[in-house]
C-alpha cells in the first residue's frame, strides 16, 4: 500500500517518465534476498541510462528519480529497487545516496558503509576548530554531505573515531609523500638523504599536518590517552615510526646479505620486528636490539617534538624544529658514544689482560715446573 | 477516527481487481490471518481489536506501565534517549507514541545539552564575545529541534496531550493521528523515528518498516524499544510465570481490565526475537543495524540508519 504511493508521488514528480507505471513494483520479502544478487546487474543498468539524466541538485527529487528509475528495472530484474549507485568519483557536490549492501562487496561503483563512515569524518573535520574534537563537529560534517545529524549514532567512540581518523590520514599522507621521495631516488633525480636529516624532514612534515588544528590538538592527544583508545592510538604510531624507518633506508631485518622485499608498509603490522616472524633465521643480538631501539628512538623524539609544540609560540613553530634538530643530534651523538664506549671498553679489557699476563710472567706463575 | 483504517481497505480492494492476482505473495485478500495475542484472527480486526484495547487502558496507561515493570520502563525509555543522543536542532517523529514518553525525554534531553553547551561557552568566551552578546540577549541562532508524537489511538493522545498541558512542556510537540503503515507525513522529514512498545501491535510490521524508511531523511535512525526474548533460562522462567500470573491480574485490580493485558503479555511472546527483527529491519533497507538487550533480553532495542 504505502509502495504504492511512494510510486505514484515518483510518478507525479517525473511526468517524462510517461504515464502510469506498467506494472506495481515488487515488493516481496523473499526477493530481498535475490535483491542482493541482483543489485550488481541492476546497478549496471542504471549506469547505462545515468548519461540523459538531467543534472539534479535537490537530493529528495533525486531519490525519488532513482526510486522510480529502479521500479521499472524491477519487472525486468525482480530486486527492490531503493537504492542507487554512483561512482565514488563523481560524488562531490550531490550527496551520494547509493549504499551496499551488507555483504560488504568491493566495486568501484559501491561504497560500503565504512568507506561513507570515512567521509562524514573527513567532511567533519572543517569544523574541528568550531566545535573541538566532539560529535557536533561529526553531526556537522554529516550535514555538509546531506546527511541527517542522526546519523552520528554510527559512531559509538564519538570524538575517539574522528581523532584517530584524523592520525590515520595524517600518516597515509606522510607514507605516499616518503613513497614519492623514495621514487625520486630511485630514479636518480634526488639525492638520498643522510639518515639524520630524513628523520628530522619526515617528522617535520608529519608534525606539520597538525598545524590547523593546533588550537585543539591538546583535546585531540587527551582523547588519544583515554583507555579505550589507547591501543589504536599506539597501534598508529609505531605504524608511523616503523614506516619512517623503512623509508630512511633502515632494512635491519635482511637476513645474511639477501634482500628480501619487503610488503608494503603498512600491511600486516605488529610490534615486533620481523626477527620474530622467522625465527629460524639466525642473527646477532645486537642487529635485533637495534631494530627496537631505533623505533624507540623516534618515539621519543616524536612524542617530545609534539609536546613542544602544543606551547610554541615561535614563528611558523622554528622551535619546535629547532627542539627536534637537537633531539636527532642526541641521538645521533648516542650512537657514536656508544661505538667508542664499546671499543674503548675493549682496548682497555685487553690492556688488562695484557698487564695481568706480564705480571704472571714476572712473578713466574706462568712457568711450567 | 475510522477513516485511515477504511482507506487504506478500500484501496486495497481496489487494486486486487485492478492488477488481478497480486505479484506480492502477502494478497490483499479479506481472509488472511494474523494473531492477536494467542488467538488468530482476520488482519483488519486486528486493527479494530488493537485499537479497543488502546481505547480501553488509556486513562490508566502510565500507572499500569508503572506497576507492571516496578517502575524499570522509565530506565528503558532513558537508555533509549541515550543512546539515541540526539543533535541540537533533530527532529523526532515518535510513533504509537500515545502518551509522549519519548517525546518528552527527547525533549528535555535537547534543553539540558543546549544548557549544558550555554553554560560550557559561557566559561572560556573571551571579550569580543561577551561584548557581543550584551547586545543580542536572546540570540538563538541553532535550529530548535521538535517532536511529532502520532498514534493511531485518539485516546492515548488526548491522554498525552493533557500530560503536556499540566506540565506545560507543550513547545515543540505536535500530536498528529495516523496509522503506523500509512503515516500522514513526506518523505525525508524526520532524522529520529522511534517506536516505543507500539511495533508488536502493527498487523504489517514490515509496512510499518518501510514507512519509517521513507518519512526518515537520509542519515536518519530508526531506533525500536521493544520485548523481545529473554535469553536467560532461568530469568525466562521467572519472566513467564510473572507476565502470566501476575500481570494480567494486576490489569483487573488496578485498570478493571483483564483481558486488555492477557492480549499485552499474549503479543510479547509472538512478537519476532531480537535476531528476526534485525533481520527484517535490514531487509527493509537499513543499514547498520544492532540491537542492545536491556534487562537481560526483556527489552530490546534496535537501530538502524537510512544510508
Amino acid at each position: 500500500m504505502a509502495t504504492l504511493l511512494r510510486a505514484l508521488r515518483a510518478g507525479r514528480a517525473l511526468r517524462g517518465l510517461g504515464g502510469a507505471l506498467a506494472a506495481p513494483p515488487a515488493t516481496n520479502p523473499q526477493c530481498s534476498s535475490l535483491r542482493r544478487g541482483f543489485q550488481c546487474s541492476m546497478l549496471r543498468l542504471q549506469d547505462e541510462s545515468k548519461s540523459d539524466r538531467p543534472p539534479d541538485s535537490s537530493s529528495t527529487t533525486y531519490h525519488e528519480h532513482y526510486q522510480a528509475h529502479s521500479t521499472e528495472q524491477d519487472t525486468t530484474t525482480a530486486s527492490h529497487g531503493a537504492s542507487a549507485a554512483e561512482p565514488e568519483a563523481e560524488d562531490a557536490p550531490r550527496p551520494n545516496t547509493s549504499y551496499q549492501d551488507q555483504s560488504g562487496e568491493q566495486g568501484e561503483e559501491y561504497e560500503t558503509e565504512e568507506q561513507l563512515q570515512a567521509r562524514i569524518l573527513t567532511a567533519a573535520l572543517e569544523f574541528v576548530p568550531q566545535h573541538g574534537w566532539s560529535m557536533e563537529a561529526i553531526a556537522s560534517g554529516a550535514e555538509t554531505l546531506g546527511l541527517s545529524s542522526a546519523s552520528t549514532g554510527m559512531f559509538h567512540n564519538g570524538s575517539g573515531d574522528l581523532v584517530l581518523h584524523f592520525i590515520a590520514q595524517c600518516n597515509s599522507q606522510l607514507t605516499e609523500i616518503l613513497a614519492e621521495q623514495h621514487k625520486q631516488v630511485q630514479l636518480g633525480q634526488a639525492e638520498p638523504k643522510k639518515t639524520a636529516d630524513f628523520l628530522r624532514d619526515a617528522v617535520e612534515t608529519r608534525l606539520r599536518m597538525h598545524i590547523p588544528y593546533i588550537e585543539t590538538w591538546p583535546q585531540a592527544m587527551s582523547i588519544l590517552l583515554l583507555p579505550h583508545n589507547i591501543p589504536d592510538s599506539l597501534k598508529h604510531l609505531s605504524t608511523l615510526v616503523d614506516d619512517i624507518w623503512y623509508y630512511a633506508g633502515d632494512r635491519s631485518t635482511d637476513v645474511s646479505g639477501s634482500h628480501h622485499p619487503r610488503s608494503p608498509p603498512s600491511s600486516a603490522h605488529t610490534f615486533l620486528s620481523p626477527f620474530h616472524h622467522h625465527p629460524h633465521n639466525i642473527r646477532p643480538a645486537t642487529l635485533q636490539m637495534n631494530w627496537y631501539t631505533k623505533r624507540a628512538a623516534l618515539t621519543g623524539i616524536y612524542n617530545t617534538t609534539e609536546l613542544v609544540m602544543l606551547q610554541d609560540s615561535s614563528a611558523d613553530f622554528e622551535d619546535t624544529w629547532n627542539f627536534l634538530d637537537n633531539r636527532i643530534q642526541d641521538v645521533v651523538n648516542m650512537a657514536s658514544t656508544a661505538k667508542q664506549v664499546q671499543s674503548t671498553g675493549e682496548a682497555v679489557v685487553q690492556g688488562l689482560m695484557g698487564a695481568a699476563v706480564t705480571l704472571k710472567n714476572l712473578t713466574g706463575m706462568n712457568q711450567r715446573r | 477516527m475510522a477513516a485511515p483504517c477504511r482507506g487504506p481497505l478500500l484501496l486495497r480492494v481496489s487494486f486486487r481487481r485492478f492488477f488481478g492476482v497480486s505479484a506480492s505473495a502477502r494478497s490483499f485478500s479479506e481472509d488472511r490471518k494474523t494473531h492477536f495475542g494467542f488467538e488468530t484472527v482476520p488482519e483488519e480486526e486486528k486493527a479494530k481489536r488493537v485499537y479497543k484495547v488502546f481505547e480501553n487502558v488509556a486513562q490508566k496507561y502510565d500507572v499500569m506501565n508503572d506497576a507492571m515493570s516496578l517502575g524499570i520502563h522509565r530506565l528503558w525509555k532513558d537508555a533509549l534517549l541515550h543512546v539515541m543522543h540526539p543533535q541540537p536542532g533533530a527532529r523526532l517523529l515518535d510513533v504509537a507514541g500515545g502518551t509522549g514518553d519519548i517525546a518528552f525525554r527527547f525533549l528535555e534531553y535537547v534543553r539540558s545539552q543546549q544548557e549544558r553547551r550555554a553554560a560550557r561557552s559561557m566559561q572560556t568566551q573571551s571579550w569580543q564575545d561577551i561584548s557581543s552578546n550584551y547586545g543580542t540577549e536572546d540570540k538563538d541562532g541553532s535550529p530548535e529541534s521538535s517532536a511529532v508524537v502520532c498514534d493511531i489511538n485518539k485516546e492515548m493522545l488526548k491522554v498525552g496531550k493533557q500530560k503536556a498541558d499540566s506540565t506545560g512542556t507543550s513547545a515543540g510537540l505536535s500530536w498528529v493521528v495516523g496509522d503506523a503503515e500509512e503515516l500522514p507525513f513526506d518523505d525525508d522529514q524526520f532524522d529520529i523515528y522511534t517506536i516505543a512498545f507500539g511495533i508488536r501491535n502493527v498487523t504489517h510490521i514490515d509496512q510499518a518498516l518501510q514507512e519509517a524508511l521513507r518519512v526518515l531523511k537520509p542519515g536518519g535512525r530508526f531506533m525500536c524499544l521493544e520485548f523481545s526474548k529473554v535469553t536467560n533460562p532461568v530469568l525466562a522462567r521467572l519472566y513467564d510465570a510473572y507476565s502470566f500470573q501476575m500481570i494480567p491480574v494486576l490489569g483487573e485490580v488496578i485498570a478493571g481490565d483483564w483481558k486488555s493485558y492477557q492480549y499485552l503479555v499474549e503479543s510479547i511472546r509472538r512478537f519476532p526475537d531480537q535476531e528476526e527483527f534485525k533481520r527484517m529491519i535490514e531487509d527493509t533497507g537499513f543499514y547498520c543495524a544492532q540491537y542492545h538487550n536491556l534487562t537481560g533480553g526483556v527489552v530490546a532495542l534496535h537501530s538502524g540508519f537510512k544510508l
